[in-house]
């Protein structure tokens, strides 16, 4: 093995909080050698990203308590001063991070903040220089029409082209080391294999030596070489990418393996559901127009968002609803509510029309359909204890008062498996995955005949993932409820549902059984759209890039 | 951008519409504001009165005594009622002392309010901050007609190192004017430098956090030149939105100082107008005052896109 070009030795990071010194990171080593891509996986408050950020100084902080070494090809960083790290970032070891959305300045023109990079440590580079080299960096990272790309802003390109860009960015310098900061997870699916072939690419032409910290185990198959598994700020798994999928040693990373659900792992047969339909949508369309005039506005545009959609949903069943952002799968889920008015086309719920009821008219329909939401720190009202914002519903509704209302919330907080105790607490004393639960005994509450999850699980953890679903499974069949489950996630979906529509570009263009769904697409969307998700298995991912290389 | 003119010149028509017609009622409700009554002085004759009333017209109804003061503000024929001066003229007159009121009053408290707000976040937590702070709170809370009174009493009664008021026209003694405007200046900014510079740390607090600081700092640009073109630059973009809506404030102020300090402006006219609750000068000035804020805010708005990419002219006017 040559020398390794980044050594971190015995690396502690801690945090002077209110409540105490945090360790986030408890004694981390590893090398890097030139040429080789090493994934840092874990799940989040692991210390991954700290670690990260922590190798060119960016946690630094009055509050920060730093111990132990990080040698980059002979230097030590660890305690080095603000002028001699400021040499590295950039020039040395560059980031690319997770949210390209938020992470160019949005006031700059892309050009701009490129230049701006290069200059910083080539001052001598003229500003025409420079953007002549933006302009090739651009290129090269596979934007079409760099020349033009160049004096646009951040908000005017796609989250793709943004990651494209930042890439371009980090390259800016030719570094040594390329730090990777989940360089996917806010990008959807087809993007994302564009972004992990760039990174690919980049490593095998320019031998760029890479660290990947993602909490994607199918990210890790498709790009790395070498696993780091961090748990609590400590690595609990080491080892070649094949031998931490296929003999992981530490409990905890196959309790994180097992997590992972597979798209090609055919869920547990469930008892066909009944057949009357719950849910039946006809031709729905919403459009939001795009209004221009001098005085008084005149549509001159509509955005499509949902162009004629029909499905059903019979009562009991799962019906998937998957799509990429954009697709108008969101705006689908709140047309049906009745949250949007529609454009046109017709609702039923239980046979009657809801289409276009007045909100007075909708109010008693609501307590039979609910929604779970994908934020679960968004949707919860923070100066409400938990015990009130389950039972508002059920006071707006008047179905409980008293010490009844707190019985029944105190029932309900038991059954999504959270502690009656916890009645009088606040949403910020939650974990994710608790939050979720807390939104899913808000929809509980009136007991709905129709939940519609958008994104329940996105947001959380892979291991808290499995124990969401779980529990929306036993909740289905125990309450006999029905869903229709929004998201990207085609994976989740598949392990959740019992058929499966596909959006794009505002219409459904395939829908069927799950498993005929996920194994014989009949649409080249929907075919494109499977083939994009990252398998977690590296041997399994090595065949498949293998027969498409050939 | 036509589109955003277009719609904002009449915005501003209705906005002046319905503050002249606002001030006009609220003249016409209050007791004992019959001008006739006013004008006939103390141990008038009910004949004079009435004939008064006859003469200016106070008996007609009252749109038409609406249209007709309009008519007259907007051609520069509108008459005071206590001293019958030229309402127009005394306003032009005004005008130098006003705007140099103002202009000063405003560079000083954007200057200081950006500046201190600049050091406190960079340096929050710190002493600076600290001071800063508490500089900042009590100049939010010093009433104003206070501080004028005691800057008066120590640096001009007492001290006599400035001048006890009047105001010396730029061109004829640049010197001076400043010397003359520095304490009415002071008065009119220190409350809004405290507020403008607990606004700015506040933002630049905000912004430091955000990804795209972090962004540029791993690029290897100096601490100076990430506080200022990333954290400065975006925190300063509401600023100007908030400036365009305290134009309004600056005109208020004008009110108090120029009267404490005998600017002999278009703020102390108010102020005597007030007193003598001699309505035409009221309504005159009052559309004056409103023309500008209306003005400034359209003008915020302008340079809030031309700050911020993401917004358009366009959609702001909606």
């Amino acid at each position: 093995m040559s020398e390794p070009l980044l050594s971190v030795n015995d690396l502690r990071v801690g945090f002077v909080t209110e409540g105490g010194l945090v360790q986030a990171v408890d004694g981390v080593s590893f090398d890097l050698a030139p040429g080789e891509v090493l994934a840092i996986v874990g799940e989040s408050g692991s210390g991954k990203s700290v670690t990260a950020q922590t190798i060119v100084g960016l946690t630094r902080s009055p509050n920060t308590r730093l111990d132990g070494s990080i040698r980059l090809g002979g230097t030590e960083l660890i305690d080095a001063d603000d002028a001699q790290l400021r040499r590295v970032r950039g020039e040395r070891i560059a980031m690319v991070f997770q949210d390209p959305m938020t992470s160019f300045n949005p006031v700059y023109r892309i050009g701009n903040q490129l230049v701006e990079a290069i200059r910083a440590h080539r001052p001598e580079v003229s500003e025409t220089e420079g953007r002549r080299r933006a302009i090739e960096l651009l290129d090269s990272v596979g934007l079409s029409d760099a020349e033009r790309q160049v004096n646009r802003y951040p908000h005017e390109f796609s989250g793709g082209m943004r990651q494209r860009a930042m890439i371009a960015m980090a390259l800016a310098l030719e570094p040594e080391v390329l730090i990777a900061d989940e360089p996917t997870t806010a990008l959807d699916v087809t993007i994302q294999a564009q972004i992990l072939e760039l990174l690919r690419q980049l490593n095998r032409e320019r031998n760029l030596a890479t660290i990947l910290i993602t909490h994607d185990f199918g990210v890790v198959a498709e790009l790395a070489d070498r696993v780091l598994v961090m748990h609590d700020g400590k690595i609990v798994e080491r080892g070649d990418l094949d031998d931490v999928f296929y003999a992981a040693k530490d409990a905890y990373t196959r309790q994180l393996l097992g997590a992972v659900v597979r798209l090609d792992q055919a869920p547990s047969l469930r008892p066909s559901p009944g057949a009357a339909p719950l849910l039946e949508v006809r031709d729905l369309v919403k459009h939001f127009p795009v209004k221009r005039g001098l005085l008084f506005d005149r549509e001159v545009d509509r955005v499509r968002a949902v162009d004629g959609v029909s499905f059903s949903v019979a009562q009991g069943e799962t019906l998937g609803l998957v799509g990429e952002s954009g697709s108008g799968k969101s705006t689908l889920s709140r047309t049906v509510l009745q949250l949007l008015a529609p454009t046109s086309g017709s609702v039923r719920f239980e046979g009657r029309e809801i289409g276009g009821l007045s909100r007075r008219q909708m109010r008693p329909l609501r307590a039979d359909m609910q929604m779970i939401f994908q934020d679960p720190y968004a949707s919860l009202n923070p100066r409400k204890r938990i015990g009130q914002i389950v039972a508002e519903p059920l006071r707006l509704h008047r179905r409980a008062s008293g010490s009844e209302l707190r019985r029944k919330v105190q029932k309900l907080l038991d059954r999504v498996g959270l502690s009656p105790a916890h009645y009088d607490r606040y949403p910020h004393e939650f974990s994710g995955g608790q939050r979720q639960r807390v939104g899913i005994a808000r929809a509980l509450a009136l007991q709905p005949k129709l939940i519609v999850a958008d994104e329940p699980v996105s947001a959380l953890d892979v291991s808290i993932r499995a124990q969401i679903t779980d529990l929306l499974e036993d909740l289905q069949e125990e309450l006999g409820l029905t869903y229709v489950f929004v998201a990207h996630d085609i994976g989740v979906v598949r392990h959740v549902s019992d058929r499966i529509a596909v959006m794009h570009n505002g219409k459904i263009v395939e829908q069927g059984p799950a498993d005929q769904v996920c194994e014989q697409p009949s649409d080249p969307y929907t075919r494109a759209l499977l083939a994009a998700v990252p398998v977690p298995d590296p041997r399994e991912t090595r065949a498949r890039r293998g027969s498409s290389a050939l | 951008m036509g589109r955003f003119i277009v719609r904002r010149l009449l915005g501003m028509v209705a906005v002046l519409f319905a503050v002249s017609v606002l001030a006009f009622l609220i003249f016409n409700v209050i007791p004992n504001s019959d001008p006739a009554q006013r004008m006939a002085g103390r141990n008038a004759t009910p004949q004079l009165v009435a004939s008064i009333t006859e003469e200016w017209g106070f008996d007609e109804p009252l749109p038409q005594q609406y249209l007709t003061m309009m008519g007259n503000i907007l051609s520069g024929d509108v008459i005071s009622y206590t001293n019958r001066e030229n309402v127009d003229e005394r306003i032009v007159e005004g005008v130098p002392a006003t705007f140099s009121l103002c202009l000063g009053a405003a560079l000083l408290w954007l200057t200081f309010g950006i500046l201190f707000g600049y050091l406190s976040a960079v340096r929050a937590g710190g002493w600076l901050d600290r001071v800063l702070t508490v500089v900042a709170v009590t100049g939010i809370s010093i009433p104003v007609f206070w501080l004028a009174a005691v800057l008066l009493n120590y640096l001009s009664y007492q001290a006599g190192i400035f001048p006890s008021g009047g105001y010396v026209g730029l061109t004829e003694e640049p010197l001076d004017w400043a010397y003359h405007l520095l304490l009415p200046w002071l008065t009119l900014a220190v409350v809004q430098i405290g507020f403008y510079s607990r606004v700015l740390r506040s933002n630049m607090l905000d912004a430091m956090s955000e990804d795209y600081v972090r962004t540029a700092r791993a690029k290897g640009l100096s601490e100076r030149r990430v506080m200022t073109r990333h954290v400065l630059r975006n925190s300063l973009i509401p600023i100007v939105t908030l400036f365009g809506l305290d134009v309004g404030v600056l005109l208020g102020g004008t009110i108090l100082v120029e009267a404490i300090f005998n600017l002999n402006g278009i703020g102390q006219y108010a102020f005597e107008s007030l007193k003598g609750l001699d309505l035409p000068p009221i309504m005159a000035i009052v559309l004056f005052g409103a023309f500008f804020v209306v003005l400034f805010n359209a003008l915020a708005d302008i340079a809030y896109a031309y700050l911020d990419p993401r917004v358009k002219l366009e959609d702001s006017a909606q």
